[in-house]
């Protein structure tokens, strides 16, 4: 009996023990890095990450808003369709430039492309950004996708049409209007060995292709069956071009 | 009971590590993210995001007017009709399925440019808020990339010389202003590739549309 006691309260007071030692350590860390934030984080800084985050999310609520008015003009549109034969084709039409432009959502076979920071530690004298996602990893990938015959292209979700940029502020990246970070998953829907295509490609290959070995920046690629990509949300009206009547 | 209480105490440690390891996760996330900007960079970003926000107002303002001209048109007639065109004017526009006209900048660009720093003058373009662009006469689209040819590069399988054209349509004080700012791409260009780049405002620019077909053959609208 006595042995049996002494077996069983010592196993759950290590468990106990190890537990609260886990505690300790994680809760240790948080204090430790909320001091951090403190210590470097400056007034004007604080009040601009609030200002970041009150945009995003007044973006978010525009971009919503933005795809609910798209979808009831489609609705008008779809319900008209059996009005005339005039307006039938017309909706054809306007369903083809749509499919066309990247304002409908796809699904196809394509690739999927992930790419995050190294996670190797940085060699002194190295420089830290070497090891992290860069916009112009991005713009490679992207481009090498387009020239390996891409069809539609989603970067974190957002989808690229004619008048998408990548952009860089600091070491995040903008994607049409919206503000990503790593890890960024870019998926592309495209014919049978678009993958292959893609890793063999100069765009690729060239830049960030190197980046990813000499830094060891996480990245794969896996080729799938059937891909959803989303539509393009956002501004589709032109303040400054219009559509010419005299031009080839 | 004794087993009772130590699994009660488990039950709360690992609660607490759960909690505690949220905590963590989520300070390690976006927030951090933002914080680790320099207050400049901040400044850029509110900036930016400000700018594409009023976009996306002005975009917003549109389609609700669209709904209203549709509304009143009723789902039939010829004002359905005509409402229905003039969104298919929009779109095919946009795309660079049709022709496009308006204000805007002319670049004559004279170097060895590679295939990136032509992609990267492209990027810049569209982020400092060129609607349509043309490489000489070829209408970039969202699926146009330049990539490196046997002798040249090539823009949507036109050959582009070592001198050519770049249009855009967009505001001219707004394009010239990013194009051109220290350090801006023009800068850098003229610095790292030896090339030469001129740009002016245009009062008029008329960009042809596509000659790709744009229509996607392996993917289709999803339900």
């Amino acid at each position: 009996m006595t042995l049996r006691r002494r077996s069983v309260r010592p196993a759950w007071a290590i468990s106990i023990g190890a537990g609260l030692a886990v505690v300790g350590f994680v809760g240790a860390a948080q204090w430790n890095s909320s001091i951090d934030r403190q210590q470097f984080t400056t007034s004007a800084q604080q009040v601009l990450s609030a200002q970041v985050v009150e945009l995003e999310e007044e973006q978010g609520t525009l971009r919503n808003e933005i795809a609910e008015a798209e979808a009831e003009v489609q609705r008008f549109q779809e319900e008209s369709t059996t009005s005339s034969e005039t307006l039938s084709r017309l909706n054809d039409q306007l369903t083809a430039a749509r499919l066309a432009t990247g304002l409908t959502a796809l699904h196809g076979p394509g690739v999927i492309v992930e790419i995050a920071d190294s996670q190797r530690v940085v060699p002194p004298g190295e420089n830290p950004a070497s090891f992290i996602v860069l916009v112009d990893d991005l713009r490679d990938i992207v481009s090498a996708l387009w020239a390996s015959g891409a069809e539609a292209v989603a970067v974190n979700g957002e989808r690229l049409v004619a008048t998408s940029s990548i952009y860089a502020v600091g070491a995040s990246v903008l994607v049409n209007t919206a503000f990503l970070s790593p890890p960024f998953r870019i998926e592309a829907i495209g014919s049978d060995g678009l993958q292959d295509r893609f890793l063999a490609h100069d765009a690729f290959t060239g830049r960030v292709g190197q980046r990813i070995e000499f830094f060891g920046l996480e990245f794969a690629t896996a080729a799938a069956d059937d891909l959803q990509l989303p539509a393009f949300v956002g501004n589709t009206r032109f303040r400054w071009a219009v559509p010419s009547e005299d031009a080839t | 009971m004794r087993s009772r209480a130590a699994q009660l105490s488990l039950f709360g440690v690992a609660l607490l590590i759960g909690l505690l390891l949220v905590g963590q996760l989520r300070s390690q996330a976006r927030p951090t993210e933002i914080s680790t900007l320099s207050a400049q960079e901040l400044s850029q970003l509110v900036q930016t995001l400000s700018d594409r926000n009023r976009e996306l107002r002005t975009g917003l303002a549109d389609i609700r007017e669209q709904l209203r001209e549709y509304r009143v048109a009723g789902t039939q007639g010829q004002s359905a009709v005509e409402v229905g065109r003039e969104d298919l004017r929009r779109i095919t526009a946009f795309g660079g399925l049709a022709a496009v006209e308006g204000q805007g900048i002319v670049m004559q660009v004279s170097g060895a440019l590679d295939a990136i720093a032509l992609n990267d003058l492209l990027n810049e373009l569209r982020n400092a808020g060129a609607e349509a662009l043309a490489v000489d006469d070829v209408r970039v689209t969202h699926r146009s990339v330049a990539i490196q040819g046997p002798l040249a590069l090539v823009v949507d399988g036109i050959e582009v010389g070592e001198t050519f054209t770049l249009r855009a349509i967009g505001s001219p004080d707004g394009l010239l202003a990013t194009l051109e700012r220290p350090g801006g791409i023009i800068a850098q260009l003229e610095q790292f590739i030896s090339a030469t780049i001129t740009a002016r405002a245009v009062e008029r620019l008329t960009l042809p549309a596509t000659a790709v077909d744009l229509a996607p053959t392996v993917a289709q609208p999803a339900d």
